[in-house]
Order: structure tokens, then sequence, then C-alpha cells
């Protein structure tokens, strides 16, 4: 495989819009995602924490309870596995020399 | 909602279901020596949502058991009629056992499932962790 020079250059131009801050329906797109994703496990805490409220007050079955904790459990693992691997990459970028 | 969590749901609704077995399984020991006793069956059902079935299951409505009553002959008994005998109850103890016996290991089977739904979850995430 050959690799001219020109080829290459117009490679670069045509992948340097990538780098503009002006793709902006990309970035709101995977916004509305991490959004929806944050809402998401907001709403899989609450449950959780109205399974336990409600277990303490005597009215809902272990099942739930044991149901809602552990799926609660699996979101915040999750989450903050994401988490961690993300601010690992942004001090990883950080470190970069420049 | 994630497929995991599924599992969790329906783990959950298998064993919730077979303790209200075990409940009625009780209930039938407990009132073994009561006059006129019918055994209670439980039984079982997909839940629909919608139209749908959502693949849980759930204790559908409780039936008795049609058989003949035991004569119990003990003429000193206030219940006995004229030839000395009373209705007992048609519950077999060795059939509510095995049936205990049934719901427990299908309680555990559930159980079983749920926590292995965790630790697939778990080990899926660990693989990003490093």
């Amino acid at each position: 495989m050959d690799f001219r020079s020109s080829h290459v250059a117009q490679l670069y131009q045509a992948a340097r819009p990538a780098t503009q801050p002006g793709a902006r329906d990309q970035a709101q797109g995977a916004g509305e995602a991490f959004a929806r994703v944050a809402r998401d496990f907001a709403d899989t805490v609450r449950q959780g924490e109205e399974a336990a409220k409600s277990t303490m007050t005597g009215d809902a079955d272990p099942y739930a309870l044991v149901q809602a904790l552990a799926a609660t459990e699996l979101a915040v693992e999750t989450a903050v596995t994401v988490r961690d691997k993300v601010v690992e990459a942004y001090q990883e970028i950080l470190r970069m020399p420049v | 909602m994630s497929d995991f969590a599924r599992t969790l749901a329906l783990s959950a609704s298998g064993m919730q279901a077979q303790a209200a077995r075990l409940r009625h399984v009780s209930e039938n020991i407990a009132n073994a020596d009561t006059p006129g006793y019918h055994r209670k069956l439980v039984s079982f059902g997909e839940v629909v949502e919608g139209g749908r079935a959502t693949g849980e299951v759930e204790t559908g409505p409780v039936t008795l058991d049609r058989t003949e009553l035991t004569r119990i002959y003990d003429p000193s008994h206030p219940l006995a009629d004229a030839t000395g005998h009373y209705d007992g109850s048609n519950v077999d103890l060795v059939v509510e056992i095995a049936d205990a016996r049934e719901a427990q290991r299908s309680y555990e089977a559930n159980l079983r499932m749920f926590d292995q739904a965790r630790q697939m979850h778990s080990a899926l995430i660990e693989l990003i962790r490093r």
C-alpha cells in the first residue's frame, strides 16, 4: 500500500472538522443520551430507596426490596466504574506532554 | 430495563410464588387434624400485562382438593355419627412434605438464577475496571 503525501493531506483536511467545536448536533445527541442514562440511574436508585423505606414501615414484600436493592447495586456499580474510567481518561489526557 | 434487571424481577416473582405455595402447604399441614378440612391447592400462572405475557409467574386462585374426606372411627368424638365415625381432613402428610420440598428446590433454583444474573453483571462491569 502506498501513501502519497497529497492523499494523506486530503484525508487530513477531510478529518479536520472533527476537531472543530462546530459539531454541535452530535454533541447534543451524546448529551441527551447521557442525560437519559443518568435519569435511568437516578430512577433505579430512587426505586431502591422507596422499596427500602416501605419495607421499614412494613408494607412491602421482601422480594421487592431485595430486587430493588440488587438493581440499585448493579446500577451504582456500573455508574462508579464508568465514572472512574472517564476520570482516568481525563487525567491521562492531562498528563500528556505537549 | 436491561436483561439482567429483567432476570432479577423474574426470579423474584418465582421466589414469591414458591413462598406462597409453601404457605398453603403449611396451612394444610397445620389443619391435618381439622375435621372436614379440604386441602388447598395452589395454581401457577404467567403474569399478563396489556395482553402480553411478561414471563413472570404468579399464584392463581386457591382451589380445594375434592377427594373424599377420610372417615375416622372414634365414638367418643363430639362429631361422631351413629356409627361412631366422623369426617377428618383429606390432607396426606407425605404429599404435603413432598410438595414443601419441591417448593424449596424451586425456590433455590430461582435464588441461584438471581445470584447468577448479579454475578454476570458484576463480571461484565469488572472487565472495564481493570
